[in-house]
């Protein structure tokens, strides 16, 4: 069972994802209080000699004697989980994750589409060791079609959906987001999918086959577009403006001496109410009674101003004095700027439970019965490898130490 | 199934869909939308097929939240979403959508997906340094709360108990704004905006070919393929390039090779080869060339959409499958009149 109370309690979840999409859906079913076992290779966190620095560091600012279980970004994303490091590849390894299988609700994947089948763990194969299985798979492009064997990733997803065409400066200037967007999208969506399927099958009684396609994912986010297409509708890239809000940009505010390329206010003027307020602030050469089109009609004139008056303020006092008089904006913010914003602040979104106190964005799913105060930091690579078949399997502390020195099952990379 | 009322803008709206097409009875209250990114008839087209739909004051909102088994409330701040009462309603399930939240110093500030996209960190890492971040086009932000949303109230039903699900569209944000944060914390860096170089893996970034633009993204491990990929295998031996710190070092010269490698290749090239080579790349599609694309159509992705005069769109129906079950078609139902519910 997990420590963490939620009303996923007493699902048990073998998660075999990694890099985003995957663990971002785990980590929220985690929150849920679905016990998440992770299942890792010996290496999958890499080799017991630091090599190269990750992307985003390591928790508490260096290696340590453990670097694989230091990478921030994998760390961020694995709170509340254990950890089984088990060898799929080696037969008692194999026998050990089916007899998991068997007590598991939910097996999920995010590897290539040929990969568990070309290890026999495909759907059928599991299913045969327990028909309430609930399957996740999240190929890049799916399991069937042309692209199946595509190799994706949330960047090269992205242009395949059809976004790049309203993405951008300007119709001249296409772009990408350089996010790996499609893998949060992915991630939400696997969760969606799965409480889909864990509820079907409290109807059922029978497990499923959830098959989820990062691309589908992604284009399913567009579908205003892909409509509006068939219904003759022109689009095309808009910049920073709006094609039902004027003005709508982002402006530059006086600079905080931080370098930080981030002095800028988002503005929004959604309705006329809004506008009304906008033009208290910004002078009498604008008229209050000026409709949304004939503001998009002025939207040089009044980028104008408002760029003046913004550059007079710093980004925090511009979006402040812009709510007031009842505006939408907000300031663009940078990392450290979201952990000292006072909203999130009192609301105690940033968790820091992690090693050295780092801190962790929270759940964002509240209901009484939830809470971070029984959360467990990411747990070190095997930390359950030998409590879990304990657990679940009911073997012997003799046969998981058996399983440890044969290499089955592992603490820690091989040296 | 459940009952499901649906209040609200495009949160509401997608989170209602989500139940809907997992075929659960939703019932829709119509009101005045928000500003969005494509015409109110699309976005219906999109949203609310499968759905019945009432006008706001064809029946008491508590009338109908009786009745109901979640009800789904999206409001623009937090005293507009407790002006409606919904502490009073009897629904089992009751999940409040709101920019900000129902607690907190900013829970009654106004915002826009442009405006909460800056707040949680987006904004600041998308577009060119130097120039004006660059927004998100389209709807992601209240698409991303309605999953939110939809995962509690399922949760609820799951577990059999009632509750209260607080939303904040800024929260989930924060939550999805990958390494950012930690970045910081760790690494004391901050990120910022690369084009649509992703900076920190060298090659991935977009490069124009002979039609249009295809973006590259490769991971380390995918080196030696992208290089077989790109037909230059002699860059595997290239001393400037054989880890990513030494590409991150040569990555103007490194991006010129490329530029010139891809610009006489076609789009459709570059699919044969990336699948032949196993390598991550994607090239730029229109709408419209996705809606013609083989792969989607021979997946049987779209979903039919009727409206309520008898045309029919194909819609992109979820990112998920169950048991390979078919997209079954779904009618856009007209609005209900007035006092007739």
């Amino acid at each position: 069972m997990s420590s963490v109370k939620g009303p996923l309690n007493g699902v048990r979840i073998l998660d075999l994802t990694h890099v985003w999409a995957g663990p971002l859906a785990t980590r929220i079913l985690s929150d849920l209080g679905a016990e998440v076992v992770k299942i890792e290779r010996a290496l999958g966190r890499g080799p017991t000699v630091a090599t190269i620095e990750p992307i985003a560091g390591w928790i508490g600012g260096e290696p340590g004697a453990e670097p694989w279980n230091n990478n921030a970004a994998f760390v961020k994303l694995a709170r509340n989980a254990k950890s089984v490091s088990l060898d799929l590849k080696q037969k008692q390894g194999r026998e050990v994750f089916l007899q998991l299988v068997a007590v598991a609700d939910v097996v999920i994947e995010n590897f290539s589409a040929r990969a568990m089948p070309s290890m026999d763990l495909g759907y059928a194969d599991l299913r045969a060791h327990n028909p309430k299985l609930i399957y996740v798979t999240m190929p890049g492009y799916g399991t069937s079609g042309p692209y199946k064997d595509w190799v994706a990733f949330g960047p090269t997803v992205e242009p395949m959906t059809g976004l790049g065409q309203m993405l951008g400066y300007s119709d001249a200037e296409p772009r990408n987001s350089a996010m790996a967007l499609i893998d949060p999208i992915g991630g939400t969506t696997a969760v969606t999918a799965l409480l889909t399927a864990l509820r079907d099958r409290q109807q059922t009684g029978t497990g499923c086959y959830v098959e989820l396609s990062l691309h589908e994912c992604g284009v399913a986010f567009n579908g205003p577009w892909l409509i509006e297409r068939q219904l003759g509708g022109e689009l095309g890239r808009h910049g920073n403006a709006h094609p039902e809000m004027a003005p709508h940009g982002m402006y530059r505010c006086r600079s905080r001496g931080l370098h930080d390329d981030a002095d800028w206010v988002a503005i929004a003027c959604q309705d006329q109410q809004a506008w009304r307020g906008l033009v208290t602030i910004l002078g009498a050469e604008l008229d209050p009674a000026w409709e949304r089109r004939e503001r998009a009609a002025r939207a040089e004139f009044i980028d104008v101003a408002l760029a003046d008056w913004a550059l007079r303020l710093d980004k925090d006092a511009a979006a402040e004095a812009l709510q007031a008089v009842g505006v939408a904006a907000g300031p663009v913010a940078t990392a450290p700027d979201m952990l000292a914003e006072n909203h999130a602040q009192a609301r105690q979104f940033f968790v820091p439970y992690e090693r050295y106190a780092t801190p962790i964005p929270g759940n964002p799913i509240r209901m009484s019965g939830l809470s971070h105060d029984d959360w467990s930091q990411c747990p070190a690579l095997g930390a359950h490898s030998q409590s879990v078949l304990q657990q679940w399997l009911g073997m012997s502390v003799q046969h998981t130490q058996q399983l440890l020195d044969a290499r089955v099952i592992a603490e820690r990379p091989p040296d | 199934m459940d009952r499901i009322l649906e209040i609200g803008g495009y949160s509401a709206g997608f989170c209602g869909r989500l139940f809907a097409q997992a075929g659960h009875q939703v019932t829709r209250v119509e009101s005045p939308q928000p500003p969005a990114w494509a015409s109110q008839q699309a976005m219906s087209l999109f949203l609310h097929p499968g759905k019945r739909r009432v006008h706001a004051d064809a029946a008491p909102l508590d009338e109908l939240a009786a009745a109901a088994d979640i009800v789904v409330i999206e409001a623009a701040t937090a005293d507009a979403a407790l002006a409606l009462g919904f502490e009073h309603w009897s629904t089992p399930v009751k999940v409040v959508i709101t920019p900000f939240g129902l607690t907190g110093p900013k829970r009654n500030w106004h915002a826009t997906p442009s405006t909460l996209l800056a707040m949680g960190g987006y904004s600041q890492i998308i577009g060119d340094a130097g120039r004006a971040p660059l927004s998100l086009p389209g709807h992601y932000v209240e698409f991303q709360g309605a999953q939110f949303a939809y995962s509690a109230a399922n949760g609820c039903r799951f577990a059999g108990a009632s509750n209260v699900v607080d939303i904040s569209l800024y929260e989930c944000l924060l939550t999805l704004s990958q390494f950012t944060t930690v970045m910081w914390s760790c690494a004391n860096r901050i990120r910022s905006r690369h084009g649509s170089d992703f900076y920190w893996v060298v090659p991935s970034n977009l490069f124009a070919c002979a039609d249009g633009w295809v973006y590259i993204n490769t991971v380390p491990t995918f080196w030696d393929a992208m290089t077989t990929f790109l037909q230059l295998p002699e860059l595997i031996i290239d001393a400037r390039f054989t880890d990513n710190d030494l590409r991150m070092q040569h990555r103007d010269a490194l991006h010129e090779l490329i530029a010139q490698a891809l610009a006489t290749v076609s789009k459709a090239e570059i699919r044969e080869r990336a699948i032949a080579a196993r390598i991550p790349a994607g090239v730029v599609l229109t709408f419209d060339e996705v809606l013609e694309d083989e792969h989607l159509g021979e997946r049987n992705f779209w979903q039919s959409i009727e409206d309520t005069d008898g045309r029919h769109y194909r819609a992109p129906s979820l990112g998920f499958c169950i048991d390979g079950r078919a997209r079954a078609p779904m009618t856009l139902q007209k609005v209900a009149p007035e006092r007739s519910v």
